[in-house]
């Protein structure tokens, strides 16, 4: 139950930063954050307490002591997609500090509506 | 018979060796895209017909499909891989000569391939999380080759695409992780056939957030501020790219979330609305535009409405009529694109006032435009025609009078982008000839290069053809609105 609190937990500390901060390092701060509540969350649906790793690795172990590996893997597959979205985000404000000299999401409105 | 897996896996490969082919011969990379896609093309043309018959479920790994990662080429999947490589292959004619050889190409051809692969692959695959990734894979090439061009305008947009998109993406994981909580399974089909068990709340929070993360991409009509941005400030071959499949590939994934896998009758309604609104919000930003990138831009959130109209109906004779529309948006968006690409490279200004008097510069470009405009429209005897005519014809045969009364309000719409595109083919052909006439009667012929026309004809050529004989699709969106609206069927034909 903690874990799951956690996760929510984390999840909303990283909406609430998009949604609120103007500087973009901060705003992709939040998205790192948004993105580690949910790993979180994916590996708390396959724990078990006290659980062993999925391997058969010594005489009687039952598999339903085993914590769930699925959740695991997606976790593995979804911090590699982080990784790469935060290296394109920082690559990006960096870029966007050489053209207007400021990272202030407010003070940049060339397009609109 | 040939694997759908190589749909997959043949682009994938191609995309990666693009810098490697770089030591070779800095000539050849350009070249890659064009192979990768035309190997695409024929693979689906030539799967058409059997998956006609039966969709071909490949497992990968060797297991059952409950247990494994597995593609589902049925109808639905090779239909959209089929027009995607089309597209993909067209555009990548174009781009042989509109991106200019320099120190960053190799980039913009490996992205682009990227970007396919994502696409043709969310079409294919009977996983969620398999879809989430591929779909991420479609995402982050797009965030890039929108910022290719480095200015400042494709920077700005490109940050606030990869920020909404990212929410988008995460809201989409938070879903499957819920999903994956309550049945244990990551399979379409295996989802599909237990959703009953469950209590209907329960299903409904992820339910919500499929829709919502997937509604980010497809730009359904409060989640699509970065379309605008992004759309006019890419290269205008990714902006084909980004209009004519990004957003088609996100719809195709919000239908096959709600019909298959939830199989939801209590929330069509609900996407009928959302579908007339993103379409009139979409047309009304359009008409107000002086930009011509941008006005295509909100176009296509126009008719992304009209599609989700059309597929919210969830009738055979609806979801028939939207695929159809979703053909003829990409083929005529796409072909819109292009030609701008080159009169905005002519002019050197993206006004439409800028525009004046192209119709003696470019004739054959801007007549290529008229033509996807008029397509656009829904005049006969274009493909826009009768998607437009099936999609009234879907609403007027439920016999409801709520539908009559949101038809008319569709077709409200369709007027408003008549007058739009009508105003901008004045300007093309009728504007600033008579000063013209005056000054110097011999108006400099500026034609786009020929191999940026090839790609154009053809998909003027297609744009008729379809248009003029409409039977020739048909056919297969008959049976992929059957594989939409019969859950049962695509369950048996996975599990077995």
């Amino acid at each position: 139950m903690i874990y799951y609190l956690g996760a929510f937990g984390l999840i909303f500390i990283g909406l609430y930063i998009v949604l609120v901060k103007h500087n973009l390092i901060k705003v992709i701060i939040g998205l790192s954050i948004l993105d580690t509540g949910i790993n979180l969350f994916l590996i708390s649906i396959g724990f078990v307490k006290k659980g062993t790793a999925p391997i058969f690795s010594r005489p009687g172990l039952k598999a339903i002591r085993m914590v769930d590996p699925v959740p695991q893997a997606l976790v593995l597959t979804a911090i590699v997609i982080g990784v790469a979205v935060l290296a394109l985000a920082l690559s990006l404000a960096i870029r966007l500090y050489q053209h207007y000299g400021t990272l202030n999401l407010r003070k940049i409105k060339e397009q609109k509506w | 018979m040939v694997n759908p897996v190589l749909l997959i896996v043949v682009p994938l490969g191609l995309a990666f060796a693009i810098p490697l082919f770089g030591f070779i011969s800095k000539r050849i990379e350009k070249y890659i895209p064009t192979v990768a896609m035309l190997f695409n093309l024929i693979v689906s043309l030539l799967l058409i017909p059997k998956a006609l018959q039966q969709p071909i479920v490949v497992s990968i790994g060797g297991f059952p499909p409950p247990f494994c990662i597995n593609l589902v080429a049925g109808p639905v999947g090779i239909l959209f891989s089929a027009i995607i490589a089309l597209v993909g292959l067209l555009v990548s004619i174009y781009a042989l000569d509109y991106i200019k050889e320099g120190a960053a190409t190799e980039k913009y051809h490996t992205l682009y391939l990227l970007l396919l692969v994502g696409a043709t692959g969310v079409v294919l695959t009977g996983d969620i999380f398999n879809l989430f990734v591929f779909f991420e894979i479609l995402c982050i090439s797009s965030y890039a080759l929108v910022a290719y061009s480095g200015d400042k305008a494709g920077i700005e947009s490109a940050v606030k695409y990869l920020i909404q998109g990212t929410i988008g993406s995460a809201l989409l994981l938070i879903a499957i992780a819920l999903l994956y909580g309550l049945f244990g399974t990551l399979n379409m089909a295996d989802i599909a056939r237990n959703i009953d068990s469950v209590s209907p709340i329960s299903v409904f929070v992820p339910l919500v957030l499929f829709i919502t993360g997937l509604g980010v991409e497809a730009a359904i009509f409060p989640l699509n501020a970065w379309l605008p941005d992004a759309h006019s400030s890419a290269p205008s071959s990714i902006s084909a790219i980004l209009s004519g499949i990004a957003i088609e590939v996100g719809i195709y994934a919000v239908a096959r979330v709600v019909f298959t896998i939830f199989g939801a009758q209590s929330i069509f309604l609900f996407l009928v609305f959302l579908g007339l609104v993103t379409l009139l919000i979409g047309e009304m930003c359009a008409f107000s535009q002086r930009n011509i990138k941008r006005l295509l831009a909100y176009s296509s959130i126009g008719q992304i409405g009209l599609i989700l109209f059309a597929l919210g109906i969830a009738t055979h004779s609806g979801v028939v009529g939207g695929l159809f529309q979703i053909i003829a948006h990409t083929l005529s968006k796409a072909l819109l694109f292009l030609t701008v690409g080159y009169m905005i490279y002519r002019t050197g200004s993206l006004e439409i006032s800028t525009l004046e008097g192209m119709g003696r510069r470019m004739p054959l470009t801007s007549l290529a435009f008229t033509i996807g405009a008029f397509s656009l429209v829904g005049l006969p005897p274009f493909a826009g025609f009768p998607s437009k005519f099936l999609i009234v014809r879907a609403a007027l045969i439920t016999q409801e009078p709520l539908f009559v009364v949101l038809i008319a309000l569709v077709l409200l719409g369709t007027i408003i982008e008549g007058a739009y595109f009508l105003r901008i083919i004045q300007v093309l052909y009728f504007k600033g000839t008579q000063e013209h006439k005056s000054t110097n009667a011999q108006v400099k012929r500026e034609e786009a290069p020929i191999i940026a026309l090839i790609p154009i004809f053809i998909l003027m050529l297609l744009i008729l053809i379809i248009g003029i004989y409409p039977k020739l699709v048909t056919g297969v969106l008959n049976s992929a609105a059957g594989e939409f609206l019969n859950r049962i069927e695509y369950i048996k034909a996975v599990l077995g």
